[in-house]
């Protein structure tokens, strides 16, 4: 910047007063704030803070993602309302072949996950892609937007509103083992007695979906692909099965939905997904902050008529960048040196106040 | 203004958690304690994941005990040979609780040892510390000088073999029971987050009748020195402390120390020691409700401990 000469001398200026004004504090400064009054003041005021937490202590349940209230996203008692309603009548027949339909589905479940499901009867098929392949988790990260778009190749629509096409988008974390316990009254005291290990879990689930998708398809197809929080398979580890009742396993599963949609990591849209024009399609999903960090992955659904008939995946990678990776990465592979790390700053920083204020804590 | 905690993976609001240590960095300066009893029970009850909670804590009391610690070096207040028993003790102690903090979150049972362990060591702490400041209190008012320290006086304690002469002490006592409770506050304080300053302090005035000056500078010793251990230990098996979330709280709390020692030197110990034992009551209570009313959420989650 060779044009801006009295610029740089200006900000030249400006640094120098301000160095000039914070040397100008002297430790006498700070020692005279320690007046009887203002330590009076700090007094009712650190024991106001300690009285509201000990009586209030935050129990109440406060929406803890207030930023994710504002792209229609239902709120965590619907998911709860959708878990404990019993399934649809036409949700009975497949129950009661179980057995065979499940193994069967198995099976075609992990064919697709080689390769994108197309039905062959339709001629239509989905291209997706995501608004970021991967998302920096940085110190001063606090959720982020992904737009999922894709478009019907193919589109046999007019237009938007004709709503012959339905599109399911579901954006999903790693999936991991989780245990679920539930407390109970031992000799006065609420303590946890049970517990159920399940086998994979995804840490994080939104779907969204151009209208309520019971009225997109059947459970059975649900259940085949994993869409919708009745329909993702929590199991519990084999040997841990024997332990309970169906039903009391239904419970932990539900507990587990429950307290992911209220930490925000469980969450629906029934109308985000929305056609602009005869084949383009969109929605917008926010990331929670608290997304557990990992790779993501978008799959797309594309139903005509009730039936499935096209299936795209996309990905986003979820990375630790800058201060926050070279932390972790600090913690886990050096712990002892990062422990003494802390070791270090911690007498330090006790030093650097009792230097300060020239006046032993003891 | 929020920043995102590298080891706790979740974003807090960096003025309530400045805030926070403000508040028990004032108490604590006020009382000429840890805090890490306040604020233990403050940090898991603000979402912080009450391993990270327990292993950011002992960093946290590193930096509160460390100025206090050389002060009393410096006026010779400090029994060398007592703090190296209490210490050796206080690391067997900490392996020991680290590796049963490891245990007990296996097994899901940590939160309700935690909460066992408070409830009964803040309860039996403040009801003594709560009946001996209002009979002072009380003796005060009606004319007596409150009574000094009988020494001389002889307990089971004295007959233990391995005896060791203490100079600065100026006591001839057995070196179990120094290491016994050295071991005994190292294991409290990796399980309870705490440096343990409430439990030593009094074991080391009625039990080891260690002179008063000398019993602070020799405890702010070992505490300094087995938090340093604890947080080291807490790192290397657990991961779980946090130096982000650590540097704020230090921050706080530091600051706070020095205001709440202003406030302090206004009232009279047997006033400090009636309010501390208020707090240290009300906490207790605060854990105990916990524990006794139903919860109106009987499930929880947690990830599988130890399986990467």
């Amino acid at each position: 910047m060779a044009g801006s000469p009295q610029f740089s001398e200006k900000f030249r200026r400006r640094l120098a007063d301000a160095n000039r004004n914070v040397r100008a504090i002297k430790p006498q400064h700070v020692r005279a704030a320690l007046t009887s009054r203002n330590a009076a003041f700090a007094l009712g005021a650190a024991i106001v803070v300690v009285l509201i937490w000990i009586f209030n202590a935050g129990m109440g349940e406060q929406p803890k993602n207030p930023i994710l209230r504002e792209t229609g996203v239902s709120p965590p008692s619907a998911i709860v309302r959708d878990m404990e309603t019993p399934s649809k009548p036409d949700a009975a027949p497949a129950a009661d072949k179980e057995g065979i339909e499940s193994a069967d589905g198995e099976r075609r479940h992990a064919a697709l996950a080689k390769k994108p499901f197309h039905n062959p009867e339709y001629e239509e098929s989905v291209e997706v892609d995501v608004s970021a392949k991967s998302v920096a988790i940085t110190a001063g990260f606090s959720g982020q937007r992904i737009v999922v778009f894709g478009a019907v190749h193919k589109s046999l629509q007019a237009s938007a509103e004709q709503g012959l096409y339905d599109v399911v988008v579901i954006l999903e974390g790693m999936n991991t083992p989780l245990i679920s316990r539930r407390k109970s009254n031992v000799a006065g005291l609420w303590i946890n007695t049970q517990s159920v290990e399940f086998v994979s879990v995804p840490s994080y689930y939104t779907i969204s979906s151009t209208r309520p998708i019971l009225e997109i398809s059947t459970p059975r197809v649900f259940d085949e692909h994993e869409i919708g929080f009745r329909h993702v398979h929590i199991e519990p580890e084999p040997g841990e099965a024997s332990k309970m009742s169906e039903h009391e396993l239904q419970m932990f599963r539900q507990a587990i939905v429950r307290l992911k949609a209220e930490d925000g990591l469980y969450q629906k849209n029934e109308t985000g997904v929305v056609f602009i024009g005869k084949s383009l399609f969109r929605t917008s999903i926010d990331l929670p902050a608290n997304v557990p960090i990992g790779p993501v992955t978008a799959r797309t659904y594309l139903f005509r008529d009730a039936e499935l008939i096209a299936e795209k995946t996309a990905t986003v990678q979820l990375e630790r960048r800058g201060v926050e990776a070279f932390l972790y990465s600090f913690a886990f592979d050096h712990p002892a040196l990062y422990g003494l790390f802390a070791v270090i700053m911690a007498v330090s920083a006790g030093l650097a106040a009792s230097a300060i204020f020239n006046r032993s804590s003891s | 203004m929020t920043l995102y905690l590298p080891i706790a993976e979740m974003p807090v609001n960096v003025l309530v958690f400045l805030g926070m240590g403000g508040a028990v960095g004032f108490l604590s300066g006020m009382f000429g304690v840890g805090g890490g009893f306040l604020m233990t029970p403050l940090l898991i009850f603000s979402g912080i994941p009450p391993a990270v909670a327990i292993g950011t804590e002992a960093a946290q009391i590193v930096a509160s005990s460390v100025s206090g610690a050389i002060a009393q070096y410096q006026r010779r207040n400090v029994d060398i040979k007592m703090g190296l028993v209490l210490l050796l003790g206080g690391i067997v102690g900490s392996v020991i609780g680290v590796q049963v903090v490891k245990e007990l979150r296996q097994m899901g049972q940590f939160e309700l040892f935690v909460s066992l362990a408070y409830m009964i060591f803040l309860g039996i702490i403040g009801s003594l510390m709560l009946i001996e400041s209002l009979n002072t209190i009380r003796k005060t008012r009606a004319g007596h000088a409150p009574s000094a320290r009988r020494p001389g006086q002889h307990s089971w304690i004295h007959g233990l073999p391995f005896k060791m002469r203490f100079h600065r002490s100026k006591l001839y006592i057995s070196a179990i029971p120094p290491l016994m409770l050295g071991g005994f506050v190292g294991f409290l304080g990796a399980i309870m987050g705490v440096g343990g300053g409430f439990i030593i302090v009094p074991a080391m005035i009625y039990l080891l009748r260690v002179p008063t000056n000398v019993v602070v500078g020799t405890s702010l010793f070992q505490i300094l020195f087995v938090t340093a251990a604890t947080t080291i230990l807490h790192s290397v098996q657990n991961h779980s402390v946090d130096i982000v979330l650590a540097l704020i709280l230090m921050i706080g709390s530091v600051i706070g120390a020095q205001f709440g020692a202003v406030a302090g030197e206004k009232l009279k110990g047997e006033q400090l020691r009636f309010l501390l034992a208020g707090l240290v009551l009300l906490v207790c209570l605060r854990v105990a409700w916990n524990l006794v009313v139903e919860p109106s959420e009987l499930f929880s989650i947690a990830t599988v401990v130890g399986g990467h």
